[in-house]
């Protein structure tokens, strides 16, 4: 009996013990810099190298680009670009090899809603999500193209 | 005269304690089970298949959906199997980076089982203790790899980001504070007579059957045979520190559920130790070549994951991507001793003693 | 009451019953919905969280919410099931847990029926509701269900036994069963209450009355990590509403028959506390002994079947047995 004393007595001291529940919805989560949540992209930096495209596990990146309308200056610009969120597991590794920084992670995450449709997301939609972009994004890998690399 | 029947009863694959989408097929002669027949493959996502359609690179995340509640630890079996084959020194900082987060994970993970198991025999609280303690883990390593379940942290050649500033010191301030937290559990569930009755001589089995079925981790050393293969066949850098491998004498889930308790103390002896050698400066990346093309070979690297020897074999054509791959995962090979342990025992018994073994059905599927 | 109870029924006692019934009922139900909203804000407190509290303010309507949703839900019967048992058997585990409150007095005059049999009468009807339970899970043609039911007959009948035998001292010390008889033998001060020279049949009652009601650590009958939820696994709606009343009721009842029986009832524990109210000193016990209930629930993992019969047979009806011989012995010596 003497082991069950003691356990209640854990259980009783811990009723005025601080609560460790977050008040989510109510109050928002911070995340801290590093979070990986939906990705922000901005089509100026990007240079249509495809190497998000192709670094994806999952496929869930798809883009295209055009020549540049600018007839003085050489190579492509984006065109178009989508995320599919149904099936992207936000692994981070599309941001690690983006030689300019072009597509990086934010720290909003609240991607739920009532259609699968909603979660495939464009161009626009992710420029726009420009909130909470992430800081620090030169991890210790190498960066894909560009030879800078980050102590 | 009472004409008896026997009773074939599906437990799972939706029941409240089979930690998931895991299913038994018991057959019941009142209580008692008679036969057991354990059906797996509900989770199963083809991750070896899938591998091979991808570079070394892209497993990596993967492997952090394998043994959902150890993803370090998958992470390094992987990444650890790649630098072998292809030979890549790994920086010293990136080691310990490495080796805190796989104790911390280790942690996690078994304060994860602590608390389901005990939930399985029916108490409630303590799987909100432990999931108060496993939080501040999981908050650790969101700050440093930016997740909280699929860290995706190890890479080829090193680990993806260092640690960020006053890291080191939160995981520093834990480990005083998860040692108080032990023995709170200690006072609240190892002295409980209830517990104990439902725990000691359930589901023993002695160490030549363990051997025979392959059993490893907790689920093996509880007979009392000396295997941890981070002493036997030391990996990373763990041949550095000194802690014990805790052993049982009875091979039964009391003594199971001990080691498991105790083995969340050596990590924090380990941890208190790597945390002061922790090298100053550094880099957290070797020179891993861009495209990892593997040379052609073979290699089986196995690590001590909470759960077990989980091990990583990889057959390199060399490409950059694997011509097959195959891990073997604790979690599976220590399910197979379950049917012949559950013959004779109660229907609760199976609850205790499938928690015992301590499944994670994503490991299990794979 | 019991005045009334005694003359030829008229259409006004009759009255009178069914109002004093109905109140009752309405104050039970009062009492099942905050006792479970009680046993959750105490389960959380216990478990570092905050409970309910999303449901009308501090959440004190999410019972209210939660029955609610039980009296619209869709009625479901299996089609396998045996219609008529299955129908039946919530009904027959409710109604005598709410049938033994009858008998219980609360202070020297509010009492419905003061029985002279008043322990008979609710161990006897308590019985019955197992009955309900078995019907349930066994009409419910689920194998979880049977295996519940099963379980449940097999506990009531282990610990219906010493539970009785546990009150044998009391009724001795007292001399009667009538309930309010056996309170009135305690007053003047708490050194008088019977759980003090009964400490052996209380502890054996407490045990013996957490497994009637089938709450942790003997909740057997519905394991929800091992019989996902027992007998009542069939039961959605209002059916299983029955069943969770029909617990909270028993709840009610042991833990005022505790405070009845050993606890000293409407009795202050000093003498000089006299003034204060005796109702308030019953309503004080009996919140200890509902919270206690709650406290056993969040901190203890659930005892095995073949344990359970163990302790049952093997520990309490000795020890209860071993009470009476105690009390008789002591009460030759010393009282007469």
């Amino acid at each position: 009996m003497k082991g069950i004393f003691k356990g209640m007595g854990v259980t009783f001291k811990n009723m005025t013990s601080p609560k460790v529940t977050y008040a989510y919805p109510d109050v928002p989560l911070e995340m801290p810099d590093r979070f990986r949540g939906i990705q922000h992209f901005d089509p100026d930096k990007c240079i249509v190298c495809n190497l998000c495209a192709k670094v994806c596990p999952t496929d869930c990146i798809t883009l295209t680009g055009k020549p540049n309308p600018d007839p003085e200056k050489r190579g492509k610009v984006i065109d178009t670009y989508d995320i599919n969120f149904e099936i992207c597991i936000l692994c981070d590794l599309c941001t690690e090899v983006c030689p300019t920084e072009a597509i990086v992670m934010t720290n909003n995450f609240e991607l739920a809603s009532y259609s699968r449709d909603d979660l495939f997301k464009d161009k626009e939609w992710l420029t726009d999500n420009n909130t909470n972009v992430r800081q620090e994004n030169n991890s210790a890998m190498p960066k894909g193209g560009a030879k800078k690399s980050a102590e | 005269m009472i004409r008896t029947e026997e009773l074939l009863l599906n437990v799972g694959p939706q029941h409240p304690s089979t930690h998931g989408v895991f299913r038994i097929v018991v057959k019941l002669d009142g209580e008692i089970i008679i036969e057991a027949d354990p059906v797996m493959g509900y989770l199963h996502r083809g991750t070896e298949k899938l591998a091979e359609e991808l570079t070394y690179t892209q497993i990596i995340p993967y492997t952090d959906r394998m043994d959902y509640v150890s993803a370090m630890t998958n992470n390094y079996v992987l990444v650890n199997a790649v630098e072998k084959l292809m030979q890549i020194e790994i920086p010293e900082r990136a080691q310990f980076l490495r080796l805190i987060v796989m104790e911390l994970q280790r942690i996690a993970s078994h304060l994860v089982w602590w608390g389901t198991y005990l939930l399985d025999i029916g108490a409630m609280s303590p799987f909100l203790f432990a999931f108060r303690d496993r939080e501040i883990i999981i908050n650790l390593f969101n700050e440093l790899c930016g997740a909280r379940l699929t860290y995706n942290y190890m890479r080829v050649g090193g680990v993806k980001w260092d640690a960020p500033d006053g890291w080191l010191d939160k995981v520093r301030d834990f480990l005083p504070y998860m040692r108080k937290k032990l023995d709170e559990y200690d006072t609240l569930v190892s002295g409980n007579e209830i517990f104990l009755a439902r725990i000691k001589g359930v589901g023993a089995y002695d160490a030549d059957t363990a051997i025979q079925y392959g059993l490893s981790g907790a689920n093996l050393r509880c007979t009392g045979v000396d295997w941890d293969l981070r002493k036997a066949q030391p990996y990373c850098i763990y041949d550095r520190f000194e802690f014990d491998v805790p052993l049982g004498r009875s091979g039964d889930c009391y003594d199971r559920y001990l080691i498991r308790l105790e083995e969340i103390r050596q990590s924090i002896r380990i941890l208190e130790q790597a945390l002061e050698q922790f090298p100053e400066g550094g880099e957290t990346m070797g020179k891993a070549p861009r495209v990892l093309r593997a040379p052609e070979g073979e290699i089986y690297s196995a690590i001590e994951s909470p759960r077990g020897e989980i091990g990583c074999y990889i057959v390199s054509r060399g490409k950059d991507k694997p011509y097959r791959l195959k891990f073997r995962r604790p979690s599976f090979v220590n399910l197979q001793i379950l049917p012949k342990l559950l013959v004779g025992e109660t229907m609760t018994n199976l609850i205790t003693i499938l928690g015992g073994i301590d499944i994670v059905v994503g490991e299990v599927d794979c | 009451m019991t005045d009334l109870l005694l003359e030829d029924l008229t259409w006004r006692s009759f009255s009178l019953f069914l109002l004093a019934g109905v109140l009752m009922l309405v104050l039970i139900l009062g009492f099942v919905t905050y006792a479970i909203y009680f046993e959750r804000k105490v389960i959380g407190w216990m478990q570092m969280r905050i409970g309910p509290n999303r449901t009308g303010p501090l959440g004190l309507l999410q019972s209210v919410a939660d029955v609610t949703k039980l009296l619209i839900k869709e009625d479901t019967i299996p089609k396998k099931a045996e219609r008529t048992l299955f129908i039946l058997a919530p009904v027959i585990t409710f109604i005598p847990s709410f049938m033994v409150l009858a008998t219980i007095p609360y202070t020297p005059s509010l009492h419905f029926a003061d029985l002279d049999v008043g322990i008979l009468y609710y161990v006897a009807l308590s019985g019955v509701s197992t009955i309900g339970i078995v019907l349930g899970g066994w009409a419910s043609n689920n194998k979880y269900a049977l295996l519940g039911g099963m379980r449940s007959a097999a506990q009531m009948i282990s610990y219906e036994i010493p539970f009785v035998i546990s009150v044998v001292g009391v009724i001795m010390l007292s001399g009667s069963m009538q309930l309010s008889t056996i309170v009135e033998n305690q007053g003047g001060g708490f050194w008088h209450w019977n759980f003090l020279p009964q400490i052996i049949g209380f502890v054996v009652f407490v045990i013996a009355g957490v497994s009637e009601l089938n709450r942790t650590p003997f909740d057997l009958p519905e394991a929800e990590s091992e019989l996902v939820a027992g007998y009542h696994v069939e039961y959605s709606g209002f059916r299983f509403a029955f069943f969770m009343l029909a617990e909270y009721v028993y709840v009610f009842a042991i833990a005022a028959l505790t405070t009845v029986l050993f606890l000293g009832g409407w009795h202050a524990p000093f003498p000089f506390l006299d003034f204060i109210p005796g109702i308030i000193w019953f309503l004080l016990k009996f919140a200890f002994n509902v919270f206690f209930l709650f406290w056993i629930r969040a901190t203890l993992p659930r005892v095995r079947v073949d344990q359970l019969m163990g302790l049952g047979w093997k520990v309490l009806l000795p020890l209860s047995l071993l009470n009476i011989f105690i009390t008789a012995v002591y009460y030759e010596l010393f009282i007469r």
